[in-house]
């Protein structure tokens, strides 16, 4: 009898210490670490804690010190996957910065300011509305660059038929052009831009005061036509094409000028995206 | 005479280093390997202990002296890919070259008459999966120093190629269960179509008799950036244009490719430059090389340059620059339904393509641009096309549908003029045919080993107009010439070496036939190449090749390759018996048993035996004679009765019968028979109806009054449970093994 109590208490004594090495096992394979993560209201904290749960097994972010806290078992993932999912959901954190086009995606009260780095290095990136220079930048080279990128901006937005970033990006406009630094301007290039400001001016109060993008599609046609002009004699650091579409305004046709080769058709957008070809190149 | 020695031996000194200088050698050793790339250890083929093979640098005008020490216990051999090289030295074997066989060393030399962005690999069975394909880089002569990078793409599987190859032709959908656990429907059961609201799409798919589809067949674990999944190249800084060339080192994978610093400009294909294009987006077909010029934008920022398998399961990045990684947009995944809608629309009766009046060439028209969420949305479209106001031209159009660009070669234009030399000209048309359900890929319905030699003559120029009638895209590569693909650039059409097809594209490509010797001009997807998808040119009174002193006994080897049969065996061990079946098969024969055991002598045994030939393009009727045999023991007075009432009352049965099989829609096989003891049976059958995405349902039923239906469940690639009511047997369960 006494016997068995003995087995009995040392097999107890033998579970006991078995669980007590698993829980320590378990607690030894959890790495618990604080990582920067851009945000900035309740909402982006759910999101972030969901994104960033893929991976690990705990999350928490910090609205205040724009921190995440992770807890995740190293046999399984690391820092990076956990980072990496959660600028996916469109949070920039110390080791990723977000796609562009995911931070674009968020809710209105989510677009959080971004960082001056993260903010350069998306500039370029595939959604093309967010493709304007910022002044400072390394092609502010050619006094007018500013001006262009607008321009280039506004047609964007009508090749995606966006009346709202039409009117918004042709009231920059607007300010790029009254901006410009005459003293940077050689003789010629004065006489040229001097000859068709007023137009671009008039043509570019009127897109951003109107939401009506025919409306916004007719002033740009003597924009672009103006806009080429000036291109031709301050030339960009870049080719730029005068594309000609001969549809538009009853089969009278239009210009537009365009970076890129390909035919994006602003006058018609989605509705004949590829109509139009290029008539002239100014490199 | 002392001096005079020495100036000698000072001459040859120079002469030695004069001739060095141009003489560029590399020593290659093919090993077996085991690397662990996708948490297993398997075997692989490393070149100087690596995967990739080791990038070669030359310069136009060197003489390259390639030694290739095989360490293997099997032959092996390299094709040098776009290079313009003598026949002997192109490295197919058996065709313009001697196999390497096993512990034996071969000396490829040659002289570098281009430059460029190329690649090598073996050209023996499946051995450039396993790791055997490299870069090959030729620089220009005196051109000024630019930063580069040589980015080389591969696919990884664990599991072996030759098992990859066979279970495709067994249209096994393991791997499409394996994608499942990635991307939800990618099985696109009935089960999935349901959950979709596509169930009339499934329907009609099947009903056109079509396999569930991908855009790509096979499963990979891992896709690699120069052998590893993520590599960072930190070197770059701010303001540097890198030349990135890419080359696709891929068996099977296309990949789409992005670049998070901004547009890729597209500099080169296949070695020759281009007049840059800056795009969006591009995708990168098999065996393809391009150079693209990619602009890192800022300092303390690494920049993602991603590339997403085509069936968009998994992908592998390039990180230039160094700090923060800024990402690039990840592609979505695929809408399959959308996908299948297409093409059933496209898809005729009678297996033909048909592409509704669009004269669809040079990856202008994708269709496939209705599963792309970037371009087309992220819902599955459920609108009515009827009023669709940019119907037709531009539905398939994706630099027409969205503000993206993408690349198609309609944009590629060479710099200089390509213009053949004056001569005669030949026209050739080849349709790519090819058929999924039972992976037969060939031109104009015969592969290889079917087909003469295609003779050429020197002197003249040799037009092709490809038309692709299979449902898959095809990338055609032809050794040892570059073509001008035909794309409105008139005179500087580009060049190429590799012409990617999409299904329904007509394109044209030409070349003047300069060479001598045989030329293979195949399909670079590595499975459809050895299910026969290829012709050979061969040029009119060429010398003969060293290398092959016995040229007919040598092609008949590579006649093998298409030639080869692959074995598939299935049994169900259930409760009730063992029902199974064999098959020992290639492109046109079939050599098939079914066999039926029970337990006890009151089931019976049974087994049939059939050996036939498949008929016509998408294969669907099938003639066979066969030998039956079977014992059971009946009840005393008991009668087998059919419905024609043709009666059986022996135990023992043994008939040679003839019979054939025909696909019907829906995909299920009618089978028509009648045997030596003047008996007729016909059948219907259906087996692996995807219900979701492991169960699948059979049926089948015939003329003798028997009956079966049952469900499998399957665990992995090899094991299913099994449930069946058998008319014979009664009901059993048990688990079926598949090989």
């Amino acid at each position: 009898m006494k016997n068995w109590k003995i087995k009995i208490t040392t097999l107890l004594a033998a579970i006991g210490l078995v669980s007590v090495s698993t829980l320590q096992a378990q607690n030894k394979n959890v790495v618990k670490e604080t990582y920067k993560v851009s945000g900035n209201c309740g909402m982006c904290k759910k999101t972030i804690e969901t994104a960033a749960t893929k991976k690990a097994s705990d999350a928490e972010w910090s609205e205040e010190k724009k921190e995440l806290k992770v807890s995740y078992d190293p046999g399984k993932t690391n820092a990076d996957e956990i980072l990496k999912a959660v600028a996916y959901s469109g949070y920039d954190n110390e080791k990723y910065f977000a796609p562009q086009a995911a931070y674009s995606k968020l809710p209105d009260c989510c677009q959080y300011e971004r960082s001056a780095k993260a903010l350069a290095s998306n500039k370029n990136a595939y959604n093309k509305t967010d493709k304007e220079q910022s002044p400072g930048s390394q092609q502010e080279k050619v006094a007018l660059e500013s001006v262009y990128a607008l321009y280039f901006s506004v047609k964007d937005a009508l090749v995606k038929t966006d009346a709202n970033t039409a009117s918004s990006k042709s009231k920059e406009l607007m300010n790029a052009l009254s901006m410009v630094k005459m003293e940077s301007l050689n003789a010629d290039q004065h006489k040229v831009f001097m000859k068709y400001v007023s137009n671009l001016k008039t043509d570019a109060v009127s897109i951003g005061e109107s939401k009506d993008i025919s409306k916004q599609r007719e002033h740009f046609t003597t924009l672009s036509q103006n806009m080429y002009e000036v291109m031709k004699g301050i030339k960009p650091s870049y080719t730029v094409y005068l594309d000609h579409c001969p549809m538009f305004n009853d089969g009278k046709g239009a210009n537009w000028v365009s970076k890129e080769s390909a035919i994006k058709n602003p006058y018609y957008g989605s509705q004949m995206m590829t109509c139009g070809k290029i008539s002239e190149t100014s490199k | 005479m002392k001096s005079f020695r020495i100036l000698i031996l000072f001459m040859l000194c120079t002469l030695n280093q004069l001739v060095a200088q141009k003489k560029v050698r590399y020593d290659l050793y093919v090993r077996d390997t085991l690397v662990n790339f996708a948490g297993k250890e398997k075997h692989a083929y490393a070149v100087n202990g690596q995967i990739p093979m080791p990038e070669l640098h030359f310069t136009e005008g060197d003489t390259a002296e390639i030694f290739i020490h095989n360490e293997l216990r099997t032959e092996t051999s390299i094709h040098w890919h776009g290079l313009i090289i003598p026949n002997e030295q192109d490295g197919v074997p058996y065709l313009t070259t001697a196999p390497i066989k096993a512990k034996t060393t071969h000396l490829y030399k040659f002289p570098i008459v281009q430059s460029g962005t190329y690649w090598y690999h073996s050209h023996t069975k499946l051995q450039e999966q396993s790791g055997m394909y490299g870069a090959f880089i030729i620089h220009k002569r005196n051109a000024p120093p630019m930063k580069e990078y040589t980015l080389i793409l591969s696919d990884w599987t664990n599991m072996k190629p030759f098992e990859v190859h066979r279970r495709l032709h067994m249209a096994n959908d393991w791997s499409a269960i394996k994608k499942a656990k990635i991307q939800k429907g990618a099985v696109q059961s009935y089960g999935d179509a349901i959950a979709a609201g596509s169930l009339k799409t499934k329907f009609t798919n099947e009903w056109k008799r079509m396999l569930a589809m991908d855009v790509s067949d096979v499963y990979y674990d891992k896709f690699l950036s120069n052998g590893k999944p993520e590599i960072e190249a930190p070197q770059f800084k701010a303001g540097d244009k890198v030349r990135v060339r890419i080359i696709n080192g891929s068996s099977s994978t296309y990949f789409w490719l992005n670049y998070a610093g901004g547009q890729m400009e597209v500099a080169a294909s296949d070695g020759m430059d281009v007049v840059p294009v800056p795009v969006d987006r591009m995708i990168i077909a098999v065996a393809e090389t391009y150079d693209v010029l990619l602009t890192i934008p800022e300092d303390s920022v690494a920049y993602e340059f991603l590339a997403t398998s085509e069936d968009r399961i998994r992908n592998t990045s390039l990180w230039l620059g160094r700090g923060t990684k800024q990402l690039a947009s990840p592609l979505k995944p695929l809408k399959y339904f959308d996908g299948m809608k297409m093409m059933n629309d496209m898809m005729k009766m009678n297996g033909n393509l048909d592409d509704m009046g669009m004269n669809m060439s040079l990856q202008q028209m994708d269709m496939n641009v209705v599963m792309y969420p970037e371009i087309t949305g992220e819902k599955e479209e459920k609108k009515d096309h009827d009023h669709d106001s940019r119907l037709d031209n531009d539905r398939y159009n994706s630099n027409a549908l969205s503000d993206i660009v993408t690349l198609n070669y309609a944009m590629l234009k060479s710099p200089v003029k390509t213009t053949l030399p004056a001569g005669p000209t030949r026209v050739l048309n080849f349709t790519l045919s090819g058929n999924m359900n039972r992976y037969v890929w060939s031109i104009d319905n015969k592969t290889v080993s079917e087909t003469d030699k295609i003779l050429i003559k020197k002197g003249e120029n040799i037009r092709i107009v490809l038309y692709n009638n299979s449902m898959m895209r095809h990338p055609m590569h032809l050794h040892g010439h570059f073509f001008r693909i035909v794309n409105g650039y008139g005179d500087y059409s580009p060049l190429k070496n590799v012409l990617d097809i999409m299904p329904m594209e007509t394109d044209t490509i030409e070349f003047a036939a300069t060479e001598s010797g045989d030329w293979f001009f195949h399909c670079h997807i590595l499975y459809h190449m050895m299910s026969g998808m290829g012709r050979i040119f061969s040029y009119e009174n060429s010398p003969p090749n060293p290398q092959l002193p016995n040229p007919e006994k040598a092609i008949k080897k590579l006649y093998k390759d298409d030639r080869e049969f692959h074995f598939m065996v299935q049994n169900d061990f259930a409760s009730n018996g063992n029902d199974g079946e064999m098959m020992y098969m290639n492109t046109r024969y079939n050599l098939q048993a079914e066999w039926r055991l029970g337990y006890n002598d009151m089931h019976g045994y049974e087994v049939e035996t059939h050996f036939g030939r498949y008929i016509g393009k998408m294969q669907w009727l099938f003639p066979y004679v066969g030998i039956d045999y079977r014992y059971r023991k009946m009840g005393i007075d008991e009668v087998e009765k059919n419905i024609f009432g043709q009666k059986n009352t022996k135990d023992i049965r043994q008939a040679l019968c003839f019979g054939v099989q025909y696909t019907l829609p829906l995909l299920i096989v009618a089978d028509a028979r009648f045997d030596t003891d003047g008996k007729l049976r016909l059948s219907l059958m259906r087996e692996d109806i995807p219900l979701t995405k492991r169960l699948r349902l059979n049926f089948m039923g015939n003329s003798d009054l028997e009956y079966m239906a049952g469900f499998k469940y399957v665990l992995d690639k090899n094991f299913s449970l099994s449930a069946h009511y058998d008319s014979d047997m009664g009901l059993g369960g048990g688990f079926t093994f598949t090989y």
